[in-house]
């Protein structure tokens, strides 16, 4: 079976892309948009509210650092012109991200997306949470964020506090904990049983599996949303599946790249609220989105999923 | 920061070598005179500071306080502090950087610059031709565009190599106060460009060793400490 690279299909949508707009023809990702029906985005609800929201968010982790680029803006607005015209809604950032926030903040201004975002972002610092919080709602131009999370676990004991704080006081909708890499979950296992959080965001992908021990189980017993990040590894996964041969039973779910068949194999764990992919490329938020559409795995063909990549 | 050990030197660095090399290309075709200038600035001061006697060298030290002021001020503020979390802390240190300079040119000769013929002054002289003359087209090998060209007096990394130059072809104990920073920031981007996976992160280093092994022979053989006095008339 011929397989298109995801790299070698942006290549040549971009090509596409490019020749159409000599002819003031939008680029194939929009034009691919314009083409078809709006997608059946699969929805997951928020534990402790029943709030539904789309399977599949938007990360911005060195994706969007771009600083004061006017070019690179204008890619990022697209990128999440894409993600929203596919069906999505939250887009995750932070203190740490250098301009990501900032970027995002040009990107609502430029599409006039306010009211469409699930705005997540959150705080990391072991100072002043609430002057943090202040600037971070600055870049955004947003009042009132959907989730705040304590990036990282940094200074929670003054900052989980403040968060759950601005909800009682109406200014915050959800409060979570980050982690990223596997690393303090211990720490964070103890803040779950302990504190009634809305949201954990972790890594977790088809090679790092260990959260499906117990972490998931603990969320789901917990009613606590996963968020999770590094679904494709920082890009190192894609990498290293290019060219690679996707297994014969992915057409059964009606996948067409490495990428689409992670996210399924992320978003059918029944714990997992949201996994946030972060990417340069508009063509792929959208192929991101669509793995949030069709069937999704059932436990044995995530077991082959997991299998089939870890050997690669 | 708990389990410090599990964390690598990519985990702190948050942009791609992507909008890296964009920092360059915005940099050179919005401010291609200012760049130009200070390109031209930085062969001027090369000239300056081979040549024998004194003369020059208050101009020499007046063009590279402008330059390091123009690198701070173009370069760091405006482009790169926004993506890389650790241009705030090194901002004052490159303003010290300058001021040191204009401070060094209004005294009475605290250093000289000069050929000697020497291991420093080979060592420096290969170190500034480099950063104006080579740094600037490794990136065509590696198969970036000319328009994304670090130039010398513009691009911290080819501006601090070609300083560390100057500073081994200057004599006088004082030369070592310029020192810290411009090693500092070598050893900076030879670890930024290492993670970014690029082959050029090894001439920063390479500059590095060079001024400590120029500074170590010249302690060794006096050169440090002989009179500034012997070679002449003041400018």
């Amino acid at each position: 079976m011929f397989l298109l690279g995801r790299r070698n299909f942006l290549r040549g949508a971009t090509a596409i892309g490019a020749t159409a707009g000599l002819g003031a023809i939008k680029p194939l990702w929009a034009q691919t948009l314009d083409n078809r029906a709006v997608l059946d985005v699969i929805k997951k609800p928020i534990p402790s509210t029943g709030e539904m929201i789309p399977a599949v968010g938007l990360g911005s982790w060195i994706t969007f650092n771009v600083g004061n680029d006017p070019v690179l803006r204008d890619q990022c607005a697209n990128v999440m012109q894409a993600f929203f015209d596919g069906g999505g809604r939250m887009i995750d950032s932070s203190p740490m991200y250098g301009s990501s926030q900032d970027v995002i903040g040009y990107g609502l201004d430029k599409l006039g997306a306010r009211d469409r975002v699930f705005s997540t972002d959150k705080v990391w610092t072991s100072d002043d949470g609430a002057e943090q919080i202040a600037e971070t709602s600055n870049y955004w131009n947003i009042e009132k964020f959907d989730l705040l999370q304590v990036h990282n676990l940094v200074g929670i004991n003054d900052n989980l506090p403040l968060l759950f704080d601005m909800k009682d006081e109406g200014r915050l909708r959800y409060v979570g904990v980050t982690t990223s890499h596997g690393r303090r979950t211990d720490d964070l296992i103890a803040v779950m049983k302990n504190t009634p959080l809305d949201f954990v965001q972790v890594t977790y992908n088809p090679v790092d599996r260990k959260i499906e021990d117990y972490l998931l189980p603990l969320a789901s017993e917990r009613g606590i949303g996963v968020i999770v990040n590094r679904p494709f590894q920082g890009g190192h996964l894609i990498d290293r599946l290019e060219g690679e041969k996707l297994p014969d039973f992915a057409a059964e779910i009606e996948v067409r790249s490495w990428a689409q068949l992670i996210l399924k194999y992320l978003i059918s764990h029944p714990a997992v609220t949201c996994p946030i992919p972060a990417t340069t490329q508009p063509m792929h938020a959208m192929e991101n989105m669509q793995a949030a559409t069709g069937p999704m795995p059932d436990d044995d063909m995530r077991q082959r999923i997991a299998a089939v990549i870890g050997v690669l | 920061m708990s389990e410090w050990w599990s964390y690598s030197l990519a985990d702190f660095l948050l942009f791609s070598p992507r909008v890296y090399y964009r920092l360059f290309e915005t940099l050179n075709t919005t401010w291609w005179l200012a760049v130009t200038a200070a390109l031209v600035a930085g062969i001027i001061t090369f000239g300056l500071s081979i040549r024998h006697g004194n003369r020059g060298n208050r101009v020499a030290l007046v063009l590279l306080a402008m330059i390091w002021g123009w690198v701070t001020a173009g370069f760091l503020w405006y482009y790169y502090q926004p993506i890389n979390w650790i241009i705030p802390y090194f901002i004052p240190a490159f303003i010290t950087e300058a001021l040191l300079m204009v401070m060094f040119a209004a005294r009475r000769m605290p250093l000289r610059f000069g050929w000697r013929g020497d291991f420093s002054s080979i060592a420096g002289g290969v170190m500034i031709a480099m950063a104006i003359f080579v740094y600037p087209f490794v990136g065509l090998i590696e198969g970036r565009e000319l328009i994304q060209a670090e130039l010398f007096g513009s691009a911290a990394d080819p501006t601090a190599i070609g300083t560390l130059g100057f500073i081994l072809l200057a004599r006088g104990s004082w030369r070592w106060v310029l020192l810290p920073v411009p090693l500092v920031w070598c050893v900076l981007a030879s670890g930024t460009l290492w993670v970014m996976d690029q082959n050029i992160a090894m001439l920063p280093l390479t500059a590095v060793w060079l001024t400590v092994l120029g500074g170590w022979m010249d302690q060794k053989n006096g050169v440090t400490r002989r009179s500034l006095l012997d070679t002449g008339g003041d400018d």
